[in-house]
């Protein structure tokens, strides 16, 4: 019941081909579909549904929505109740109108990002088929991601005017959308400012995450690679694409998980997110990250924040 | 000056703010032949006009420049001479002033991330 999993993201993009390239050479998606607006569909191997990534070229970088499936098209109208009564403005929207999906609902986070719900997709399947499957599929590009496994998004901090958008989205998707709070870090000079948070619906440590910044905006998209042999092949991978690296691989202290971060050919930063961390339960307690140790929270070995981390990122909307 | 489009054409860049002099590539922006120099001046960030940390303003000389993101340098702003410097590629000397910025990790971050 309610949401199962992240759906999509719709990353804006100054120049179709090189996009292209990136994210089918590079991280190994897999083309489904284009539009006759130009719009673009991917989907990792081992996603079922037609699509994860919807790229759309524009003139400026950045991602115009985020998408999360529900369990069943009742959840819909459960939904979007509980979305009316906690004071947001929600609107259904007919089947279609979000591209190859049924019935969803737009509304916007109280961190200024628009997100959807909806029940259905077109479904392709995988190539390995469901009956006597192989492992993984011959003829996989690049690092060969298999699944769109989260996005992070910036919030507006500045709490020296009373600004949180991390507290007030988290609350958002913890009290209307059932996410659980998994980790976060909390700071300021008694350490209750509440400056990241990760959240799930799955059993993973996260599938959304938010942290403060200047401004919002899309900080990342993660794309799921098994173990952390095939993020050394990812990097060596960028690396013959001349792809810029944001952060080589390293891990994460929070969710543990093994990471690169990189940028795509339009400046949105990516990610390719290995291991499954650890189990999240409804019942596990949160993890706390306090300021002191933030920087081995978010790179475990260096132990620093890169300058870039919360300067350098697209816009959110 | 015109234009000199051969690719393999090495330009000296002047960055103003710092009196810094490096050769660049005509065929590799800016930001990637200052970096590979190993020197400093111009913030580097996505090297993909998304993010626009690399903001410059180019006072004399010619660059060729490919898409950019209109969230940090608008048309008007773009005939003004501004431009990402990720996303210039010289085909003069070029001078130019540094007009984005990083945020500084020192003293101006209270709050973690901010």
């Amino acid at each position: 019941m309610g949401v199962m999993r992240i759906g999509h993201i719709n990353i804006r993009v100054l120049d179709m081909p090189a996009a292209l390239k990136h994210y089918e050479d590079v991280l190994g998606l897999i083309r489904t579909d284009e539009d006759s607006a130009g719009n673009v569909y991917l989907k990792g191997w081992d996603e079922w549904d037609k699509y994860s990534v919807m790229l759309s070229p524009a003139d400026r970088a950045g991602m115009n929505h985020i998408a999360y499936k529900v369990e069943n098209d009742a959840d819909l109208d459960t939904l979007k109740k509980r979305i009316a009564d906690y004071g947001t403005d929600v609107e259904e929207v007919p089947a279609g109108q979000l591209p190859y999906c049924g019935r969803a609902l737009r509304f916007w986070l109280p961190s200024g990002h628009l997100m959807y719900l909806y029940a259905e997709k077109d479904f392709v399947g995988k190539s390995v088929g469901t009956t006597n499957p192989e492992p993984w599929p011959d003829g996989l590009k690049g690092a060969g991601a298999h699944w769109l496994d989260h996005a992070l998004l910036m919030c507006e901090l500045d709490p020296e005017r009373g600004v949180n958008k991390v507290a007030e989205a988290t609350k958002f998707m913890k009290e209307v959308l059932d996410f659980r709070l998994c980790e976060q870090v909390m700071v300021g000079p008694d350490g209750d400012i509440q400056a990241a948070t990760w959240m799930a619906r799955t059993s993973t440590p996260h599938d959304i995450a938010f942290v403060g910044g200047p401004k919002m905006g899309l900080h990342h998209c993660a794309f799921f690679l098994d173990e952390w042999n095939d993020v050394l092949k990812a990097a060596d991978i960028m690396a013959k694409h001349k792809v810029k690296i944001d952060v080589t691989p390293q891990r994460h202290g929070i969710t543990r998980g093994y990471t690169i971060y990189f940028f795509d050919p339009s400046g949105n930063r990516n990610e390719t997110f290995a291991g499954l961390g650890y189990l999240s339960q409804p019942d596990m307690p949160v993890i706390t990250w306090t300021e002191e140790e933030l920087g081995r929270g978010i790179f475990y070995h260096t132990g620093e924040l890169n300058e870039a981390f919360t300067t350098v990122y697209t816009e959110g909307a | 000056m015109a234009a000199d489009m051969d690719p393999t054409k090495r330009w000296t860049i002047h960055i103003r703010d710092t009196d810094e002099h490096y050769d660049c590539d005509a065929g590799q922006h800016l930001l990637k032949g200052m970096l590979q120099l190993g020197r400093k001046g111009i913030p580097s960030g996505c090297h993909g006009g998304g993010c626009g940390v690399c903001k410059i303003r180019i006072v004399s000389g010619e660059v060729e420049t490919i898409t950019m993101s209109r969230a940090h340098v608008s048309e008007e702003e773009q005939q003004q001479g501004y431009a990402l410097a990720c996303r210039c590629f010289p085909r003069s000397d070029v001078s130019l002033d540094v007009v984005g910025k990083m945020q500084k990790t020192v003293c101006k971050r209270r709050y973690g991330f901010v």
